[in-house]
């Protein structure tokens, strides 16, 4: 299995938050979310893959080569949208066109006219005058427009609309049919990431928590919301994460068919990234 | 990278208006007083090129340019080569302009005083230039501000108490150079237009976004 990208042991120190020790494989072909609060260390690794910090610990390898040295080749196969991160807002798309022309070898202006017709994008119009939502669609259809193979993609649902975010997935959905390529892809929004990510990563105060499939997160995963009767038999082995609520407890199971076996009365339901995010942060430890 | 110097021409095209308004302004103001406004145009390409450093880092485009094919060392070499070609079209504006003044006033053309006063001006606003772009690429362009609002007040300050101890004599400064220093001051900004361009490199190339 080749890999698009690879990070071993990433540490990054500042006054206030550290990057400790990250690692995960993204294979070729494959989409891997990466899930975090904010502040939790998943802009600081995207800008570490994408050069952006120039002091960091650990090794980044895109296509198998070192990230390090000042080999630009490798950036003519990616696309890249960082939240805030753009073109000055005095231009139009037009003008884009005109710049990236003579920036990637690969711009295909054709393909970028359909993104800005499929998108509705106004030709004429400066970026400032646009929504939030049309700034991303305008930013995604950039990444795109090169060929790239490898997406790295820092919130990009971020300000769309449902049908705008549905739109944009089966874009990336599109965009993965061809086995060459991959993205990688930090977002809040944890459904858009159980639609269409084959592997999670999930960062917590500058640490990787979880780093695995989808399937293997939402198959053997469980959430278990009990009484107090029904937990006091629980033995805590048998919980990662706990959190207690106004009414019930909340469990996180780590493998949901032990579980049913062991306690058959209590029921398992079906885990989302959502629950996974929210009880490994707020939840207690045993 | 020219891509990158054309993003810089296509932000600068959007205050042409703004400048031609300020060109014509000034043209009028000379054929009132008979000023010399060979300075002006080399004035307004310094307050372009900042233009354009405001607008990159109002919209954090810096951080967006190197995740482009381009790398840092164009990055910088780009707005390097936007400023030589700016400074380039406004020293033609400058003599353009006061030949048109002089024909149409129906004077005869002073061609080395002419040459020597444009000559001054885009020579020092190069050197001004390339003293401010390392800042620049340091701490960015707002913050670059405040300092140079500082550096001029000190140099001011200095400068002032310099020509008043020493009695330095600022035109017969003026007439040396255009004597015997074109070269050499053409030479000068040269060497002091490189310096900079590597020093801004190499803060840029250590730069973290």
């Amino acid at each position: 299995m080749k890999l698009a990208l690879e990070i071993k042991n990433l540490s990054k120190k500042y006054q206030d938050f550290e990057l400790k020790n990250i690692s995960f494989n993204l294979p070729q072909g494959m989409i891997m979310g990466l899930i975090g609060e904010n502040g939790a260390g998943k802009t600081t690794t995207i800008k570490a893959i994408l050069n952006l910090l120039t002091k960091y610990s650990g090794e980044i390898k895109i296509f198998g080569k070192l990230n390090k040295n000042e080999d630009e080749t490798v950036k003519e196969d990616i696309g890249v949208v960082l939240d805030d991160m753009f073109f000055p807002e005095i231009l139009n798309v037009k003008d884009i066109n005109y710049i990236m022309k003579d920036i990637y070898k690969n711009w295909d202006e054709n393909l970028y006219n359909k993104y800005l017709n499929d998108f509705k994008l106004p030709l004429n119009k400066q970026i400032k005058t646009f929504s939030k939502g049309m700034k991303k669609k305008l930013e995604i259809a950039v990444s795109l427009s090169h060929h790239p193979k490898l997406l790295i993609l820092d919130e990009p649902t971020a300000g769309l609309d449902p049908i705008a975010r549905s739109e944009v997935i089966d874009i990336f959905r599109d965009f993965i049919q061809n086995e060459e390529c991959s993205i990688l892809i930090s977002s809040h929004i944890t459904t858009d990431l159980e639609h269409i990510a084959d592997y999670i990563t999930f960062i917590n105060n500058g640490e990787v928590v979880l780093s695995k499939t989808s399937d293997e997160l939402l198959n053997n995963y469980g959430i278990v919301k009990c009484r107090k009767e029904e937990f006091n038999q629980i033995e805590e082995k048998d919980y990662v994460k706990m959190r207690k609520t106004k009414y019930e407890y909340e469990l996180l199971v780590e493998n949901k068919k032990v579980f049913k076996k062991k306690y058959p009365k209590i029921l398992v339901e079906q885990v989302s990234l959502e629950d996974i995010m929210v009880l490994m942060i707020k939840g207690e430890v045993k | 990278m020219i891509g990158l110097i054309k993003k810089d021409l296509l932000l600068i095209k959007s205050n042409i208006k703004l400048l031609g308004t300020i060109l014509v302004f000034y043209i009028l103001l000379t054929f009132e007083n008979e000023m010399n406004i060979s300075f002006l145009p080399a004035f307004l390409s310094v307050w372009l090129m900042f233009s354009t450093f405001s607008y990159d880092e109002y919209n954090k485009w810096d951080s967006y340019a190197i995740t482009l094919p381009n790398g840092r060392k164009n990055t910088v070499r780009a707005k390097y080569l936007t400023t030589i070609i700016l400074i380039l079209i406004t020293t033609f504006i400058s003599i353009l302009v006061t030949f048109l003044i002089l024909m149409i006033q129906n004077k005869a053309i002073p061609y080395n005083e002419l040459i020597t006063s444009v000559l001054i001006s885009t020579l020092t606003i190069t050197c001004i230039e390339s003293f401010i772009y390392p800042f620049i690429f340091k701490f960015g362009i707002e913050k670059t501000r405040i300092i140079l609002f500082g550096v001029l007040f000190v140099i001011g300050f200095i400068g002032g108490i310099l020509i008043y101890q020493v009695n330095l004599n600022v035109p017969s400064l003026i007439n040396f150079l255009a004597k015997y220093g074109r070269i050499l001051f053409v030479i000068l900004t040269i060497v002091i237009l490189f310096l900079s361009y590597k020093i801004s490199e190499k803060i840029y190339l250590k730069k973290e976004f």
